[in-house]
């Protein structure tokens, strides 16, 4: 970082996605780095952080997918389906590759409230598939709440017994990305890491320190109105939401720097409490989302 | 209208300051002081932000301003002191003339944070106030509710650190 704090240069995100990308590109060129398989795997989940992946940028989903990595298998972007689709899944397996996963793990019944394929005659289960390809990964990334904790799978009654992927794989390292979803920035720069620079600097719950070492409310654009007991009633009032619920406080993580949708805007930035997606133990123990019985007096009660 | 000149000047102090702090910025390269200078950075911005915003409220209301809102100085530093302070107030002290006053359990379930009431909670026979506590948003922490006793989930959650106690003010005791 030592004198590229400032100028000459330029720190958007464009500025350093473009380094990033020329750096890879180099580095391969040279043969510094290798293109590395990459399973992503779809467990017990929405299917939300491929979505939000899609709309990465800086580096973006197509440059990540033709430039750094070989996708060998993912169950929402890949062309093959059926038995070969598990048939590249299994091939893949037996050489060096990374592994991504998002969703829970289910449990129950032996793995059979999640099925993701059939193998051999046999319904492939989550269970089945975390296991034995998170033995054989090189590096694992835990993609989103349900991965990295259970997430919304395992909120209260949990019917599927679902739990996070470390406690499947508990003597694996896993690097753990919590967030419902992901912010793209966080998995294709966590992985843009792993293939540039090798595994991130990680805190001791094993999320990457680059995008998950600030509390929220640290870098509150509204932590003026916080720090002075101004607070907003309602949803759209533009001051302090904390005593509307406001998450911000307990969840460590960049959005307030970073921002969604192509770094256009976040939660408190359109007036609503930030929920604490990001934070371990979403979404029961950041319940209830939004409180209104706080701030409104009722008279004669 | 002194009032805005006031603010007006304050925002003059705060962009001299950035100034100031950018220029250093650029020449120093011990990145401990670097992080110090960026941290008032973004607390000269934020205020910034803050005062512009209210001015703009004060502008659309057509309000005179209360000075009493604004009673939260701007602080100067010195910048041989070494550390640079937060724009974050200290939490409150612990001791005060009401701290002494005595809650049943019953007692207690009263200050749950609605209605505007304050939010209480007991750890270890002390009752705290967690109103403003920032870990309290809407008087709940981590799935639980302000107005009542929870010596066991702060021994089990927090390891019964004292040190996080230590900065929440006491209202009295639980008997």
């Amino acid at each position: 970082m030592k004198g590229q704090i400032l100028v000459p240069k330029s720190l958007t995100n464009e500025a350093i996605a473009e380094r990033l990308t020329s750096t890879a590109l180099k580095n391969i060129k040279k043969g510094i780095i290798k293109k590395k398989p990459l399973i992503y795997l779809e467990l017990n989940g929405c299917s939300g952080n491929i979505i939000s992946l899609l709309n990465g940028q800086n580096p973006d989903f197509e440059y990540t997918l033709n430039s750094m990595v070989d996708l060998c298998y993912c169950n929402s972007l890949m062309a093959a389906e059926g038995d070969r689709a598990i048939e590249k899944l299994i091939k893949a397996m037996n050489e060096e590759f990374i592994l991504a996963v998002e969703g829970a793990v289910a449990l129950k019944n032996n793995g059979l409230y999640n099925i993701i394929g059939s193998w051999q005659g046999k319904p492939l289960t989550g269970l089945h598939a975390a296991k034995m390809l998170g033995e054989r990964a090189s590096h694992i990334l835990a993609v989103g709440a349900c991965a990295t904790h259970g997430g919304v799978s395992a909120a209260k009654p949990n019917p599927s017994q679902s739990v996070g992927l470390q406690q499947v794989l508990p003597d694996k390292n896993m690097i753990k990305l919590p967030g419902c979803p992901v912010h793209p920035d966080w998995f294709l720069g966590t992985l843009a890491h792993l293939l540039l620079y090798g595994e991130p600097e990680t805190d001791n719950l094993n999320r990457p320190l680059m995008f998950y070492s600030t509390i929220i409310h640290d870098r509150c654009p509204r932590r003026p109105f916080f720090d002075r007991g101004i607070f907003a009633e309602k949803l759209g009032d533009q001051t302090c939401l904390f005593k509307l619920g406001c998450r911000g406080p307990v969840t460590r993580v960049d959005c307030p720097t970073r921002q969604w949708n192509g770094h256009v805007n976040w939660p408190i930035g359109d007036n609503t409490p930030c929920i604490g997606c990001a934070q371990f133990g979403f979404p029961d123990a950041m319940a209830p989302f939004i409180s209104y019985d706080t701030t409104r007096v009722v008279k004669n009660e | 209208m002194q009032n805005i000149e006031m603010i007006r000047m304050q925002i003059n102090y705060l962009v001299t300051q950035s100034r100031y702090d950018i220029n250093t910025l650029s020449t120093m390269s011990d990145t401990s002081v670097n992080q110090q200078i960026l941290q008032r950075l973004w607390d000269a911005l934020s205020t910034i932000h803050f005062l512009t915003e209210w001015l703009v409220n004060q502008e659309k209301a057509s309000y005179h301003i209360l000075p009493s809102q604004l009673s939260a100085p701007v602080p100067s530093w010195n910048l041989n002191q070494g550390q640079i302070p937060s724009i974050t107030p200290l939490p409150n002290t612990p001791i005060s003339q009401s701290n002494q006053r005595t809650f049943t359990i019953g007692e207690l379930a009263k200050f749950n944070g609605k209605n505007g009431r304050p939010a209480y909670v007991a750890v270890n026979g002390i009752v705290y106030d967690v109103t403003t506590n920032r870990a309290w948003a809407a008087a709940t922490h981590f799935g639980l509710i302000a107005g009542k006793d929870y010596s066991q989930e702060f021994a089990s959650c927090h390891d019964g650190k004292q040190s996080i106690l230590a900065t929440i003010p006491i209202v009295g005791r639980l008997v």
